[in-house]
């Protein structure tokens, strides 16, 4: 088993997810469980003269309610507390002080020592929490054996995500001439408050270049810069926005910001990081409903449940793909079936919360969430939705092609086989040699016929989702069935039957019905974060209690319902924004130095946030200037030469297949295969997401290494080198023009005349291939303003 | 009021967050200041800019040598005398279950073919198959009760270089990245070098910044003499007319400036870096001026320590000119090419550890005679150790419940060992020691501290260790 064939999978249970610690605050009902001192049994009396003055004394500092950072998730103040426990595993079990870890912990067994950096206590102290236990634990806070109950508070239930939407009207303002679309009053309204002003217009040219990149990814041409800024109507605006809403460009720069939230990769991760069979066609469904401008409350539909809605849909059924998109660990050796089916689960239930909700449900896997009112019981009621979801992969096929494929496999595996034994008994060279046959073999049974991979619900393979104590899915727990989280039903809300039909289906209704707190507010904010660099709520999947408050309520109550009214479209959002005199403002405000003092961030929109482009976008802003960019739309992801240590870094290397016409090679980015083991270090570099959980958000890194990319790396080079051949061909000999369009088709602007005095000096013995190297690595390119 | 006070937030977009990050906690108010200045001077928002850590540190960098594959601690450090009594036998109840990969329930224990001998002032016993490494037992403290939480290699990868046992969370290198910065601005801060033999299981998510932002993450070495991807000269292209290029990529720039856009600056400035890293880094990286008793002392130009010897010379020239955090990976491509044996432990371990120990010993002697071993943290081990079952007969497979890792030099105290297994190498009795205490060691190390060395992610602020770790006490 030692061979390149080698298959080594997990089988031990214990998951670290199973020990969730967070040391934080807490966010809980009322600690003090006990009252006054009436009535107490004698048992109580032993605790309330024992053992409490002793936890007070020595515990509760780290954990307790009152603890300024709770340590290892453990709180010692109610006796259920206890019992659930912390990180470690439940502190006390009643009856038994040989097990209760509280107790090895006093006597620094077990790794455990407590107080800290002490020496044991007494032996006669621990011998009373030693008889304490014995007794059974007995303590005066009615909780007799049970986990902590999360009932959701009333400042929690109020808080202002929970709220239903409102109906607001865009406030009236003093400059009414400055409010072009209906957002520009809100973001005004802020800037009076202050005596602020909004920065001036920017140019048309630098706002061509800031919209044409922000709706569709891409540099506008220097003709159509030159169409607008000499188009003198006042729709002039408008035509542009609405000839990039209508480019199939559209949906393929803001299909790449869905595929990032989702974690869209075309690979499992992990060791084989085996290639899920075509998944590109999802990212082409992503792209196409973008583009078709479906109704936000439809594209969630077709993820969530495309198999139940219409399963002989291919459309609805390629959406649900969404279900296949996290990493999978495949299982070999001694296999946990269980714990395989637990972790896909997980991912599953994990992205749905982020993705719609815009809330942080994993943390409640392993007990109530302790920063949010969601209790544990929801993540698992939540998990319930896609407890009978199962991987089904449909081959696009007729029968005949299928049943050939199947005979043609089915002699690959028993080759195989045979190959397999006579490795087994093979030594050195021979079993080398064996095992690389093997290789090849498997390898053919990858290249299969077209397919979706899709889901489908198999009630009869259901699994039962239980509430696992601590996460650990050998803690089986309460039985749960489907129902959304406490917090955004009545807390009597009873769960669906398990068995219910088209579970996700009613969960995309539940979460898209035109009250829903959440999913409109959600999704209107990434779009806005997507124009203007953050969100009116910067913590994009976080609107729970801990989450950023927005910036401008009623701005995003009023887009959220605007959303809705107007049929969950996209388009229009995106024109309300980008036609709106914020969006228009430029980068350089006059009063920057007082503002950028009390409002760094920008929240306030006094200016336009400039941003650096994105990595896909600057490798696609090089080959639309180099010309070579290749537009075809859509289809089978491309895989492109990288450099050889990079794919013999793949634990299987011949996963790694270049496509065959190197005219693929310039697709755009987003049809460069999304491969989690192996990401083009361009992309990295550039800030590209690691595909392995969601990305709301691009960081926006500055470092060297970017400099050493774009300076010396393979892509800049060749695109510079095919930049300036453009360049030769389309502006003959002189310098002075060749110096002027390679301005206009990367910057989108020509250049001043300093900036040409500089060039033209640099070209008398310069090269005109390092000169456009030296255009990409301008910020005027890297960045829009 | 929209200022969010908390310690290492993102990588700074302005010079004011930049300096809060760095400073947060410490009134280093005068620090902070002088910061200001020299930034200002640079015109620079750098987040690799050196950080005070949380509190004094010991280490200045970190070695990792990473023994891939999971060596087994019954041939190595874990005499268990015992087990080969036991041999044939199946495992006395009494010691408990064990879920392996491959080994099912009714295996047989192994002994071992090693001999050992008691090393060093310390009298510590070492087996024969680390000659060279034994004798620099007194600065090194073996850990004998390691333990993890995953029997199989890409989960267990993952957690021992990001504490988590799935993929994309930020390897502690890049923790440590983020915490400290660099000292060294014309070498990669966070280095990686992979075996050249082949890949790892779990892949380069375990090495990676995961969450955090790009410049946190690791430069991958690539094999021969060029190890930096991208440092030298496109082919054609002179350092004259690079040089040139450069100036006009400056001028240009400059020419729009806008004197209050720290951004744009800051990319001006990475240009700057950028080159400093093409002048300065080759000498670096350039072996063939080393002297011949140093590359005989790492083994350098003999077989089968060249390759292994060569990377260790490398990484102590890298933390010589301050680099952070350096890995050096032994053990790549099929199971066999790392200490993954299966098969035949013997022959595994023969060869893996005639490849790893002159360089091993090589380095720690270098690092101790420049005065580097003090600031320098270097930390052995792998995923996790091997069965005390036999596995296809000579074989041994995985095992996580108690292995043996060590750490010598900075601020560590060598020459004792830590914690214990079983006595037939099972499980981790004395001292049990998991990933997360390694991690918490080796921050506490640098000075930093595990709590307050996070950052936000999906609505929590993440940090390397998932469960609280403790610090080794014993060993620092």
């Amino acid at each position: 088993m030692c061979g390149p064939l080698r298959i080594c999978q997990r089988v031990r249970a214990l998951s670290a997810h199973s020990r969730l610690a967070l040391a934080f605050l807490l966010l809980s009902a009322g600690p003090d469980a006990w009252g006054g001192d009436g009535g107490l049994s004698d048992n109580d009396r032993f605790y309330r003269e024992k053992i409490e003055p002793r936890l007070k004394l020595e515990c509760f500092r780290c954990h307790s309610a009152e603890a300024p950072k709770l340590r290892g998730g453990l709180r010692l103040d109610s006796r259920a507390a206890m019992i659930e426990g912390g990180d470690t595993g439940p502190a006390l079990v009643p009856g038994k002080p040989a097990e209760s870890l509280l107790v090895q912990a006093l006597r620094h067994q077990g790794g455990l020592s407590m107080p800290p950096k002490k020496p044991p206590l007494d032996e006669a102290i621990i011998a009373d929490f030693e008889a304490w236990i014995r007794m059974g634990a007995p303590a005066p806070d009615g909780a007799p054996n049970a986990v902590a109950v999360a009932t959701v508070s009333d400042e929690a239930r109020h808080h202002w995500s929970f709220q239903p939407v409102r109906t607001v009207t865009p406030p009236s303002v003093r400059n009414s001439d400055w409010v072009r679309t209906p957002i520009d009053a809100f973001v005004l309204s802020k800037l009076e408050e202050r005596h602020w002003q909004p920065a001036p217009a920017a140019s048309r040219i630098e706002w061509i270049r800031r919209v044409s990149f922000d709706l569709t990814g891409l540099p506008p041409a220097p003709e159509e810069v030159d169409a607008f800024v000499s188009d003198a109507s006042p729709a002039a605006f408008e035509r542009v926005v609405d000839r990039l809403l209508d480019s199939p460009h559209y949906g393929e720069r803001w299909g790449q910001h869905w595929l990032d939230l989702v974690r869209f990769a075309e690979t499992e991760g992990y060791e084989y990081d085996r290639h899920i069979p075509e998944a590109w066609r999802y990212r082409d469904y992503v792209v196409r409903s973008l583009n078709d401008d479906k109704p936000f409350d439809r594209f969630v539909l077709e993820q969530l449940a495309g198999d139940e809605i219409a399963p002989d849909d291919l459309e609805c059924r390629t959406a649900s793909t969404f279900h296949r998109l996290g990493p999978v660990r495949r299982n070999a050796g001694n296999p946990d079936i269980a714990l395989s089916r637990n972790e896909v689960l997980t991912e599953r239930t994990d992205i749905l919360g982020t993705t719609f909700l815009g809330l942080s449900v994993g943390c409640a896997r392993c007990h109530n969430h302790k920063l949010e009112p969601i209790a544990q019981k929801d993540y698992y009621r939540l998990q319930a939705f896609v407890a009978a979801t199962e991987e089904q992969n449909i081959v696009l096929a007729p029968e005949h092609v299928q049943k050939a494929w199947e005979e043609k496999a089915q002699k690959i595996k028993n080759e195989m086989q045979r190959l397999k034994k006579e490795a087994k008994l093979a030594k050195g060279a021979a079993k080398d040699e064996l095992e690389s046959q093997i290789e090849v073999l498997e390898d053919q049974l990858d290249s299969s016929l077209p397919t979706i991979p899709a889901v489908r619900n198999d009630f009869s393979k259901r699994t039962p989702i239980h509430v696992l104590k601590r996460g650990v899915w050998e803690n089986k727990g309460e039985l749960v069935g489907p129902r959304p989280p406490g917090i955004l039903v009545p807390e009597d809300q009873p769960e669906l039957a398990v068995d219910v039909a088209d579970p996700r289906t009613r969960l995309a209704r539940w979460l898209t019905s035109p009250d829903h707190p959440l999913t409109a507010r959600v999704i209107v904010n990434r779009i806005w974060q997507q124009h203007f660099g953050s969100g009116l709520v910067k913590t994009l999947n976080d609107f729970g209690t801990k989450g950023d408050r927005p910036s401008h309520p009623e701005l995003l109550d009023w887009l959220a319902k605007n959303l809705v009214q107007n049929g969950w479209h996209f388009k229009p959002i995106h024109r309300l924004l980008v036609l709106s005199s914020t969006y228009r403002q430029s980068s350089r405000s006059p009063s920057a130095d007082e503002y950028s003092g009390k409002d760094p961030e920008n929240r306030l929109h006094w200016r336009f946030s400039p941003r650096r482009l994105e990595a896909e976008e600057i490798r696609d802003a090089m080959l639309v200037a180099s010309g070579r960019m290749n537009f075809k739309i859509g289809g089978p992801s491309v895989m492109v030469p990288v450099e050889k240590d990079l794919v013999s870094a793949l634990y299987k290397p011949s996963q790694w297949n270049i496509a065959r016409n190197a005219d693929e090679y310039n697709r755009r980015s987003i049809y460069l295969i999304a491969k989690r083991n192996l990401r083009l270090p361009f992309m990295e570099t550039f800030d590209a997401p690691a595909l392995l959980s969601s990305c709301a958000r691009r960081e926006s890194s500055t470092h060297a290494p970017q400099a050493l990319e774009m300076l010396n790396g393979r892509l800049s080079n060749e695109q510079a080198d095919a930049f300036a051949a453009r360049l030769e061909r389309e502006t003959g000999g002189s310098s002075q023009s060749f110096v002027d369009r390679a301005f206009r088709i990367a910057l989108g602007r020509p250049p001043t005349d300093q900036e040409s005095a500089l060039a033209l000096t640099f070209l008398r013995e310069g090269s005109r291939k390092e000169f456009a190297l030296a255009v990409f690595n301008l910020n005027g390119f890297l960045y829009v303003q | 009021m929209f200022n969010d006070i908390r310690c290492h937030r993102r990588p700074t977009r302005t010079r004011r967050e930049f300096v809060r990050d760095a400073f947060c906690g410490f009134g280093g108010l005068a620090l902070a200041s002088l910061l200001e200045q020299e930034q200002a001077r640079a015109g620079v928002v750098d987040p690799l800019a050196p950080k005070r850590p949380h509190r004094e540190a010991k280490a200045r960098s970190v070695i990792f040598l990473f023994m891939a594959g999971g060596p087994s601690h019954l041939e190595t450090f874990d005499p268990k005398p015992l087990l080969n009594r036991l041999e044939g036998q199946s495992r006395p109840k009494e010691f408990g279950e064990a879920k392996y990969q491959f080994v099912q329930s009714n295996a047989k224990l192994l002994g071992t073919r090693r001999t050992f001998r008691k090393y060093g002032q310390s009298g510590i016993e070492v087996s024969d198959l680390f000659p060279e490494t034994a004798r620099c037992i007194d600065d090194i403290a073996v850990i004998r009760s390691c333990h993890g939480d995953m029997v199989v290699h890409s989960a267990a990868q993952y957690e021992l270089f990001t504490g988590r046992t799935v993929p994309g969370f930020p390897s502690m290198g890049s923790w440590v990245l983020y915490g400290l910065g660099s000292e060294s601005d014309s070498l990669p801060a966070y280095v990686v070098m992979p075996d050249p033999k082949g890949a790892l299981e779990a892949g380069q998510p375990m090495y990676m910044h995961g969450f955090l932002p790009a410049v946190y993450q690791p430069t991958m070495f690539r094999p021969g003499e060029r190890p930096v991807l991208n440092l030298s000269l496109p082919e054609g292209v002179s350092n004259r007319e690079r040089t040139r290029t450069l100036q006009l990529i400056r001028e240009l720039n400059q020419a729009t400036l806008d004197p209050s856009d720290q951004e744009f600056a800051a990319r001006i400035n990475a240009y700057d870096l950028a080159f400093k890293m093409q002048t300065e880094a080759p000498e670096v990286l350039d072996l063939s001026r080393e002297p011949q008793e140093t590359l005989d002392l790492y083994g350098v130009g003999k077989e089968p320590t060249h390759d292994y010897g060569r990377r260790c010379l490398l990484a102590r020239k890298l933390v010589e000119n301050g680099v952070r955090f350096v890995c050096v990976v032994s053990g790549g491509g099929a199971g066999n090419m790392q200490w993954d044996a299966h098969g035949d432990i013997e022959e595994n371990h023969v060869r893996k550890a005639a490849e790893t120990d002159r360089p091993i010993a090589g380095l720690l002697k270098d690092l101790k005679r420049r005065g580097l071993l003090d600031s320098t943290l270097v930390l052995w081990g792998g995923e996790f150790g091997r069965s005390p079952e036999a596995e296809s007969g000579k074989g041994r497979d995985h095992h996580n419940l108690g292995f043996t890792m060590w750490m010598a030099g900075g601020g560590v105290k060598g020459g004792q060992v830590v914690g214990a297994t079983d006595a037939i190498g099972l499980r981790a009795i004395e001292q049990p020691y998991h990933f997360r205490d390694v991690h918490t060691t080796v921050l506490h190390q640098l000075g930093l501290d595990q709590h307050k060395l996070t950052y936000p992610h999906l609505g929590r602020d993440e940090r390397l260790t998932f469960v609280e770790g403790k610090v080794i006490q014993e060993i620092v």
